[in-house]
């Protein structure tokens, strides 16, 4: 848009801007509300006086509390964290990592990102900071209120990073099973201009429309019983469905099916069908070509797909929480049956600290992903 | 493509979605035309309980299940018909209540509350996410590049956000003397209570919804801005088209696939409104299709479940589903056929 | 040999941590599902003391328990129920009498913890709860207001402390639409001295009664906070701590949090006192929480789960954990905390009466309320609409023909 013809006027901007400004307000508002909350004393936490809730007067009261020193440094560190991600980390990978192994690549650099962030942020930052502060005055007096024991209470009395662990496990699988099958159907779809083809994308929108919750009803008793239905088949080691987190990230991918062909099929028809059929004129069978001249151009669609099955499968909450036993459950359900069982305002807040807890991998996977997401899209991931 | 090689593509995605979607759906449509239920045998128990000081025992006639040798349930399934249908829609009783007391009268039977409201719902929420959706990404396109990152990116925070939590939190921020109610009071002066009137809630369910889902909605059409044809803007420019005209002739034909595909993904969700209601806590005021087959589905204390009525209530959902997708879906075919 | 060796880590890890307290070494693999309140898990925590025991707390327990106790195995070997969700395991015949074992591992428990259904014991009770009065004791001493009996004299209590402005909303309730709401209507029914079916599991509530009870609740709305319909029992402790009602209807497991320090601002001023009278009974339905055990089980496996449970319910659980519930074990030390409960019970209050068409009764009643007091109905039509949803519910489950 740089021509000239097409430059907006001055009010125009304006407004616009306002009113983008007051949208990111309102899109982060909540969030950052929970945020708050999680690291103030119960009776800070539920105040009914915002600024209470912001400056945690009786939180600051009992001992816990930061300065105007820790809060620049601390700001100062998120920063960085944020730089090296969007910035840095791209450019290592492109230079570092080999050309097939991008996304190994990435994984381990946002890990070590993450780490890195979590150990500077808890443990050197705080170490530093209690030498520093008493030497800086007034900058280095505690102004507002803050503690984190409702985070320490979580993940290392209620034994959280189990159910982390849970998560991780359901949703890579949900990602990955769900992306290789979903992949091979959409190239399949998109290059069949057959009748069937067309019937199954249809039906499989009807399945899309059909209330969850009777879906899962329908599998408890079955995922129960199945040692005993099962061991016909499979003998004495017949397992037991329920409980298992296999079962639990197939019932999650073929739930999320209709929506992940749908998209990747409109992604696949965005790639000229030349490319494919010269492939196959050099000898190549269908699988062939698949391999080798679509796979490395689908990764834009892929990744966006990718990032909504995972969404899917770390967000979910009716499947996990019916088809998992305790020792197995992933953080949605744990967070729920937290809220639904705490009786004493200590124990809601730090569910809260859960819930923030839950949405911060989230917010690394977007700050991450995000330019992956638009250029998915962009490069045709929906068409209708 | 032949079929051999188009089956083995598409077989795994298939075989899932019929073993896991499709199976069930055939059962549930036969549970909807049957019922399935224990024999019972009247019989008098004593039972013993805690009290104070001393125990409290009861005796008392009650319905105990016949059990086989095998200690299991005998069950009975008998061939119903429509009757589970008609006893979620209650078409008698309602019709005898329109003829009375007009349509308000309507809202006493859950299944046409719950309707009216998803309807509602459904139908106010689409426009608003389209709007706000289209809007959103119209202002991020205008943005200058420094900003467009965190702006996408704080963007997209409500819709990535765990629904459970987010419901949770606008619970947080306007239940009781939550902070936003504080806020509100104090800028109307009086005592405000959101969760005490069905209207508020309802606006609140909306707002929510919105506010979730147009994230979506913009990331997609901003997706979509990018590849809007600029010579095709600039001849409008040249033809002397407004702002306003080039938006209109250029800009929303080509994102009409877009806003279809979103119309048709927020019909499908927003037709199954559900978590906002438990969310929210709002059945007192407010129910929804999908709550009203939850409902019929989840076990009372005792274990009784209504899978017939619930199946009966998640088929018409379906159908409903359906009746509003067939315009969008008309066109898919369309294009369907004009692209082979 | 990986299995040997994970093995050996688990147990050398439990080693450190586990047998604390318990008596003996559990060798037997256990596992339990219960709902997840405190009581729970103050038990839980001390039969995982055992070893070789887990533990789900879990919302859905209700939802999972007839099918996982059907299962051959059963997947769960000891389950926590309370008086209605016994009645699904009971039915399907899925929990064994408990009789045998009573006699050789459980001699020390009182007769008022067992459970008996014509005979045979098929639980065993740790705790009972009920909902009582709790007041303000400083506020109706301030306005020399008599603790209240009746609800009549309740909402003059609530009448006087409006009027003199001491707290805008003096009545808490947990009305919350549902289940929550639907208890509150039992307690007011039971306390009218009604029934709730006639012959053949028909429904009776739409009567004078029913009308009664379905009064009373909308008189005391009138006090309330006009957000009753999602109040639940921890908003209603909430309103109590930060001083915002006078007088509820709460149960008894809730009474700690009043003189908590850390959360309260009303630490020691608030007094436990008996549910307020129906014409015939408190307005108030006795609840017990217990154990029960898996018949799809070897009985080495039933020996062994049963054990676990009784160091779970011992003398020294109840003693980490007083204040958590009314204890019914050995050891209980009744503090004025418990006052409310033991004298709600010795006015001959009745217990929740659990059975297969209650459960149907408790959901309808629980969605159907909601209609009267927000006015879309009146109170016979409310109960005729309740009784109609009944019916509808009941024949499709075969309890009415």
């Amino acid at each position: 848009m740089s021509s000239r013809a097409l430059r907006q006027p001055l009010g125009l901007k304006l407004t616009s801007a306002s009113f983008l400004a007051l949208w990111c307000i309102v899109a982060a508002f909540p969030i950052f509300w929970i945020t708050v909350m999680s690291f103030k004393s119960p009776v800070d936490a539920f105040s009914s006086n915002a600024l209470n809730v912001v400056f945690g007067p009786h939180t600051r009261d009992t001992g816990h509390g930061i300065s105007i020193l820790d809060i620049l440094l601390g700001i100062a560190v998120i920063w960085i964290t944020a730089r090296i991600m969007t910035k840095t980390l791209p450019g290592m990978i492109a230079s570092y990592a080999p050309g097939g192994q991008k996304w190994a690549g990435w994984v381990i650099g946002v890990l070590v990102v993450a780490i890195g962030f979590l150990v500077t942020f808890f443990a050197i930052l705080p170490a530093i900071l209690d030498v520093l502060n008493p030497w800086f005055g007034p900058l280095g007096r505690d102004i507002i209120g803050l503690t984190t024991e409702h985070y320490k209470t979580v993940w290392v009395d209620r034994g959280f990073s189990n159910n982390f662990k849970n998560s991780m496990i359901v949703t890579t699988g949900v990602v990955t099973i769900s992306l290789t099958v979903g992949t091979l159907a959409g190239y399949g779809l998109a290059r069949s201009g057959s009748g069937l083809a067309f019937a199954i994308l249809i039906i499989a929108l009807v399945f899309r429309a059909l209330p969850h919750s009777v879906l899962v009803a329908g599998y408890l008793p079955v995922f129960i019983s199945s040692s005993e239905w099962l061991a016909p088949i499979l003998g004495e080691n017949a397992p037991t469905l329920y409980g298992k987190p296999f079962a639990v990230i197939a019932v999650l991918v073929a739930i999320n099916q209709p929506f992940t062909i749908w998209m990747l099929r409109s992604f696949f028809q965005s790639i000229p069908a030349e490319l494919d059929e010269a492939a196959r004129v050099d000898g190549c069978n269908h699988f062939q070509a698949f391999r080798r001249v679509i796979m490395p151009v689908m990764w834009p669609g892929v990744i966006t797909t990718g990032l909504f099955s995972f969404l899917l499968g770390y967000n979910d909450f009716l499947v996990t929480s019916l088809l998992l036993d305790a020792q197995n459950q992933t953080m949605v359900p744990a967070i729920a049956g937290m809220f639904s069982r705490e009786t004493t305002t200590t124990d809601q807040v730090v569910a809260v600290a859960a819930a923030v807890s839950i949405t911060a991998p989230l917010f690394f996977l977007v700050m991450v992903f995000q330019r992956q997401i638009v250029s998915g899209l962009t490069a045709g991931a929906v068409k209708g | 493509m032949n079929f051999k090689t188009f089956a083995a593509f598409v077989g795994p995605s298939v075989f899932m979605m019929l073993l896991f979607i499709a199976f069930p759906l055939a059962s549930v449509l036969k549970q909807s035309f049957y019922v399935t239920q224990p024999i019972y045998d009247t019989v008098e128990v004593e039972t013993c309980s805690p009290g104070f000081p001393d125990q409290i025992c009861v005796t008392e006639q009650k319905s105990v299940p016949q059990l086989d040798e095998d200690g299991k349930i005998v069950e009975i399934t008998t061939f119903v018909g429509l009757q589970s249908y008609r006893n979620v829609l209650e078409l008698e009783r309602a019709w005898n209540a329109v003829k009375t007391d007009g349509l308000m009268a309507l809202q006493s039977i859950d299944f046409w509350k719950a309707l009216r409201f998803t309807l509602t719902f459904t139908l106010i929420t689409l426009p608003l996410v389209l709007g706000f959706g289209l809007g959103i990404a119209l202002m991020i396109n205008n943005a200058s590049l420094a900003i467009k990152g965190p702006v996408i990116f704080i963007s997209l925070l409500p819709f990535i956000i765990t629904p459970v939590i987010g419901a949770l939190s606008i619970n947080w921020l306007f239940r009781g003397d939550g902070i936003l109610t504080a806020l509100i009071e104090w800028y109307l002066q009086r005592d405000v209570s959101m969760f005490a009137q069905a209207w508020t809630i309802e606006v609140l369910i909306m707002l929510y919804r919105v506010w979730h889902v147009a994230p979506f909605a913009a990331i997609v059409f901003y997706a979509g801005l990018q590849t809007v044809n600029s010579d095709a803007l600039e001849s409008a420019v040249i033809d002397g088209a407004s702002r306003w005209q080039r938006m209109k002739y250029v800009v929303i034909p080509h994102l009409t696939p877009l806003i279809i595909f979103i119309s048709m993904i927020h019909l499908m969700d927003a037709y199954r409104v559900f978590e906002e209601i438990v969310g929210f806590s709002s059945q007192g005021y407010v129910i929804s299709l999908q709550w009203l087959t939850y409902d019929f589905l989840v076990p009372d204390q005792a274990g009784n479940r209504s899978i017939s009525r619930a199946s009966a209530s998640a088929m018409l959902t379906m159908i409903g589903i359906a009746a509003l997708l067939v315009p969008l879906l008309r066109r898919t075919w369309q294009d369907h056929k004009g692209d082979h | 040999m990986f299995k040997k060796l994970a093995l050996a880590g688990a147990l050398s890890v439990m080693a450190t941590g586990a047998w604390a307290e318990c008596a003996y070494e559990n060798t037997t693999p256990l596992k339990s599902l219960s709902a997840g309140f405190e009581a729970w898990k103050a038990v839980t925590d001390a039969m995982a003391e055992c070893g070789n025991f887990q533990a789900s707390l879990d919302q859905d327990f209700r939802e999972k328990q007839p099918e996982a106790f059907a299962a051959k195995p059963a997947l769960y070997q000891i389950g926590g129920v309370a008086n209605s969700t016994m009645v699904p395991l009971l039915n399907a015949g899925t929990i064994r009498p408990l009789d045998d074992l009573v006699a050789k591992y459980g001699q020390h428990l009182k007769p008022n913890q067992l459970i008996k259904v014509d005979g045979k014991t098929y639980a065993i009770a740790m705790m009972v709860n009920l909902q009582h009065l709790m007041y303000r004791e400083d506020i109706l001493n301030d306005l020399g207001i008599a603790v209240p009996t009746t609800y009549a004299e309740m909402l003059d209590a609530a009448a006087k402390i409006k009027e003199a402005g001491v707290v805008e909303y003096p009545i808490g309730a947990t009305f919350k639409t549902g289940w929550n709401l639907g208890e509150e209507f039992i307690n007011n029914y039971l306390g009218e001295g009604g029934a709730f079916f006639a012959e053949g599991n028909m429904p009776n509530i739409n009567n004078e009664k029913g009308v009664a009870a379905l009064e009373v609740m909308k008189a005391l709305t009138e006090f309330m906070d006009p957000e009753y319909l999602v109040s639940d029992s921890t908003y209603v402790q909430q309103q109590f701590q930060q001083g915002k009602i006078a007088m509820a209807n709460l149960w008894a497991s809730r009474a700690a949090a009043m003189n908590d320090e850390a959360e309260s601002q009303v630490v020691g001023k608030v007094v436990m006192a008996a549910a307020p009278m129906g014409s015939e009974r408190p307005a108030s339905s006795l609840w017990w929480d217990g154990v029960v055990f898996a018949t799809n089980m070897t009985d080495e496996e039933a020996e062994a789960a049963f054990q676990v449970a009784m160091e779970g319910m011992d003398t020294e659980m109840v003693k980490a954990n007083n204040d958590a519930a009314v204890w019914l074990i050995d050891g209980f030390n009744a503090g004025p905390l418990a006052k409310g409960a033991y004298e709600t019970a010795q006015k001959g209050t009745a217990p929740y009466p659990g059975s297969g068409p209650m459960g149907i009764m408790h959901t309808v009643l629980g969605n159907g309320i909601s209609d009267y007091l927000n006015g879309a109905k009146d109170a016979a039509t409310t109960l005729a609409d309740i009784e109609a949803a009944y019916i509808t519910a009941a024949k499709e489950s075969g309890l009415v023909q």
